[in-house]
């Protein structure tokens, strides 16, 4: 496996505890990778740096070896990114825009920029100043994607974007993904990460607190129950079983256990002999596992990772 | 290091600002010479000019008729002096005739030798000697020996006559030498000598007839309206002839004549009143107590208030005011000092500092600049391809200008208009070099901040500042008429770049814009070298 993107001790201290603090990461060929965080959590700062935009203070990030500030524009040869700021040159109309951009990739052909295009049904001739916020999301889309290099970097691509669009972008984020590209990604939707993701990290104050693997949390060994009693008595009783509770409401008689599929069994035939209100599985999904994660980094103050 | 398709980019991003300013300084440079041109603006500057010659031409006229006056009494009283002296010159002529015809060598030398001791001895040995001062005897006897020796000239003259003609001769010689170091040239000196001889003769004449006439009394007062009358004269005789020599017409050689033989009559009248005037006397306030020197200062200063032109009675401070004013070249002043160091440079200045900030601090600040970063070109290819768009946009602004203003200057007559080729040709690569400085300068600011607002209020702030400064200054500065000027503003030209652009010394012929060019260019290759290399280090925020 090759690794595309690293990152090492990455430090950049604007000060007032912003900015980013020991970023470590590796992105292989062919892995999407994201990020997740809240609005200054340094998502951007970090695609920065690898964009060779801003000169790390302390430790590097490369892009297949080379160190992203030296060999800031030869990098680019493999890099597509779509900004998280959307703003474009002082040009007319979309095609001009898209036009001028392909001169700068010196790329001749635009049959897949032209089937960008079609796919995000947009109108390129229109006035890019006058573009509405998710107009503008598709014209950089097609911008970064048209060049179809090895690498893709966008920050928060699908901000701006109607519910219908952005199940086209996923589409076409998983048809580069399935080319074989690797794509580095940061957004603010844990859903949208969870879908198209082999690992997100979540980055929070500065710092990676954590990197998960999506596949490993979509495959558990174990499920979530939320089982309410009509009675009490039983409700106690059951507690004291040797299920592991998560999460205990005694006000309401219910509690959220997890069991391994290996006891399914078992736990369901125990549970004949209770009075039930209701049962229901709960999902478990990235945003329930860094929730988890940041009230125990929060807590116990110490790296997960 | 160059990429096309960003000049190209970049080009389509800012033609329409470059057009609007370029027509427009095109459109207002045109005006600016080409109708100024055509309305003459320096008709106020000739008439004052001509105000001014002509009454140093007046002050010169009255000058000369009370010189001719007083040369016309002087002449009458030596003549005077010598018919007293007629019998001693006669007897003098005759014995030099006699002794110089027993002369073995006649040369020049003796003769004048011969002459000067007949002169002597029989001056001494008249009865007259006796009533003369030493003085006077010392020029008579000078006067005669002169006589003596323009008898061997004119053997058949009467001794008398010799006397006018010696004394003609005397007063030719003076009045030549005079006009030459006046300054006059060898043919009007000539024509001026001829003229003083002539006025002498008519006095002599007229000192001849009255004394024939019997009861004759010399007294100068006699004279004294007589001279006037013949001085005016013959004013009006020379002005007359000159003025038909010169194809002028009769009517208007007349009118001309008349008005001089008025101007010449005045100072005479004013001359003569103001010697005998106890009061103006009394104003001078003369410390001299020897009498000769009284009189002699009264004299020059009567002939000093006859003689006043118009700039002589207004006060020192508005008459040299008027003469700068009569001095000053409009066309100088709006074309080089106003249109190329301010009004021209107000709209290119604007283009530069919105141009320069968007071609990098404001792409750095919207964002854009990470769509031509996220392509493989280097950072240093964006600034130096975003710079030469900023040369090549100002260059061809220039190259346009020239051509207006070239063409205009072809309309307003060329090389006979106020400013010719070569100095607009100046005038526009001092303007484009004054660009190129501030251009250095915006886009340095526009390469070291990421954000608009700085960039803006730094490099367009000290552009707009100097140019203020500018505008101030020129109230402060020489080409300013003084009645206008405020020294203490000259203070701001020290604040401002343009100063570098000196117009002033382009059009007066300096060589001080060479120099000054030099730093100017430098100060824009500096401070684009410096933006370039502070863009490749810095932290861009895309």
């Amino acid at each position: 496996m090759t690794t595309m993107i690293k990152a090492q001790n990455l430090t950049k201290d604007y000060g007032d505890g912003r900015g980013i603090f020991d970023i470590n990461f590796e992105v292989q060929k062919g892995e999407t990778f994201g990020f997740v965080g809240t609005n200054g959590s340094g998502k951007t700062t970090t695609i920065r740096h690898i964009m060779g935009f801003l000169k790390p203070q302390k430790g590097f990030c490369q892009v297949l070896d080379k160190d992203c500030w030296k060999y800031s524009s030869e990098i680019k040869k493999w890099i597509e990114y779509v900004p998280g700021e959307i703003a474009f040159p002082d040009l007319r109309s979309g095609t001009e825009f898209l036009k001028s951009q392909a001169e700068l990739l010196n790329l001749k052909d635009m049959s897949y920029a032209n089937y960008l295009i079609e796919k995000l049904q947009l109108d390129v001739t229109a006035n890019l100043k006058s573009m509405s916020k998710g107009m503008k999301q598709k014209t950089a889309i097609v911008a970064a994607f048209m060049a179809n290099k090895d690498i893709l970097i966008l920050d928060e691509p699908t901000t701006g974007l109607d519910p219908l669009m952005r199940l086209s972008f996923l589409e076409l984020l998983d048809e580069e993904k399935k080319k074989g590209k690797t794509i580095l990604i940061s957004s603010q939707m844990f859903d949208e990460l969870e879908t198209s993701c082999d690992r997100v990290a979540l980055i929070f104050e500065g710092h990676i607190v954590d990197i998960a693997n999506v596949k490993e949390l979509q495959n558990l060994p174990y499920k979530m129950y939320k089982v309410e009693f009509l009675i009490p008595e039983q409700y106690k009783k059951f507690k004291e079983s040797h299920y592991q509770v998560l999460r205990d409401q005694e006000k309401y008689n219910q509690v959220t256990v997890k069991v391994f599929d290996k006891d399914l069994h078992q736990f369901f035939n125990e549970l004949k002999n209770f009075k039930l209100k209701f049962i229901s599985e709960v999902n478990y999904n990235l945003e329930k596992y860094f929730m988890e994660v940041l009230n125990k980094y929060q807590n116990g103050g110490s790296n997960v990772q | 290091m160059f990429s096309k398709a960003l000049f190209k980019q970049t080009a389509k991003a800012h033609w329409v600002r470059w057009m609007a300013v370029t027509v427009s300084t095109c459109v207002m440079l045109a005006i600016v010479i080409v109708v100024l041109g055509n309305l003459g603006i320096n008709d106020i500057r000739d008439s004052l000019k001509n105000v001014f010659i002509q009454a140093d031409q007046q002050s010169e006229l009255k000058e000369k008729s009370i010189d001719s006056y007083e040369l016309y009494l002087t002449t009458t009283d030596t003549y005077n002096q010598m018919s007293m002296l007629q019998s001693v010159i006669e007897n003098s002529v005759t014995d030099f005739k006699t002794q110089f015809a027993t002369l073995e060598d006649k040369t020049e030398e003796n003769a004048k030798f011969l002459a000067l001791s007949v002169a002597t001895e029989k001056v001494n040995s008249s009865f007259f000697a006796n009533l003369m001062t030493e003085e006077q005897k010392a020029s008579a006897i000078s006067f005669i020996s002169a006589t003596l020796l323009y008898s061997l000239q004119e053997p058949e003259m009467s001794a008398m006559e010799l006397v006018k003609e010696t004394y003609g001769e005397m007063v030719y010689t003076a009045a030549y030498d005079e006009a030459l170091s006046d300054g006059y040239n060898d043919e009007e000196a000539l024509s001026q000598a001829d003229g003083a001889k002539e006025l002498a003769f008519i006095a002599i004449d007229s000192y001849v007839t009255k004394s024939s006439s019997g009861s004759f009394v010399y007294n100068v007062d006699n004279f004294k309206d007589e001279a006037r009358v013949e001085v005016n004269n013959m004013m009006f005789n020379n002005v007359e002839e000159s003025q038909l020599k010169s194809g002028v017409s009769e009517d208007e050689a007349l009118q001309n004549a008349v008005a001089i033989k008025i101007i010449s009559n005045t100072a005479i009248t004013t001359y003569q009143a103001l010697l005998i005037d106890e009061n103006f006397k009394n104003s001078l306030n003369i410390t001299e107590t020897d009498a000769d020197k009284i009189q002699e200062i009264v004299i020059s200063s009567a002939r000093d208030e006859a003689c006043k032109s118009i700039s002589d009675q207004i006060p020192d401070k508005v008459s040299e005011a008027l003469t700068e004013l009569g001095n000053m070249d409009m066309y100088s002043l709006i074309i080089g000092s106003i249109f190329y160091r301010i009004a021209g440079l107000l709209l290119p200045m604007v283009f530069v500092i919105m141009t320069a900030n968007n071609l990098l601090a404001g792409q750095v600040d919207s964002g854009s600049m990470a769509y031509v970063l996220s392509t493989p070109t280097k950072r240093r290819t964006v600034t130096v391809t975003q710079m030469a768009y900023l040369i090549f946009a100002l260059f061809s602004m220039y190259a346009l200008l020239t051509v207006v203003s070239v063409i205009s200057v072809w309309i307003s007559g060329g090389n006979s208009f106020a400013i010719n080729y070569g100095e607009i040709l100046l005038l526009n690569l001092g303007a484009f070099l004054t660009m190129f400085a501030f251009a250095g300068f915006c886009f340095m600011c526009s390469a070291i901040f990421n954000r608009s607002k700085h960039s803006l209020s730094i490099g367009g702030g000290l552009t707009i500042f100097s140019l203020v400064c500018t505008i101030l200054g020129l109230f402060g500065s020489a080409v300013v008429p003084s009645a206008m000027r405020i020294n203490a503003m000259d203070f701001f030209n020290y604040l401002s770049i343009i100063t570098l652009f000196d117009t002033a010394s382009i059009l007066s012929g300096g060589l001080n814009f060479i120099w000054q060019f030099g730093i100017l260019f430098g100060i824009g290759i500096v401070t684009i070298i410096i933006g370039i290399l502070r863009f490749d280090k810095k932290d861009l925020p895309l």
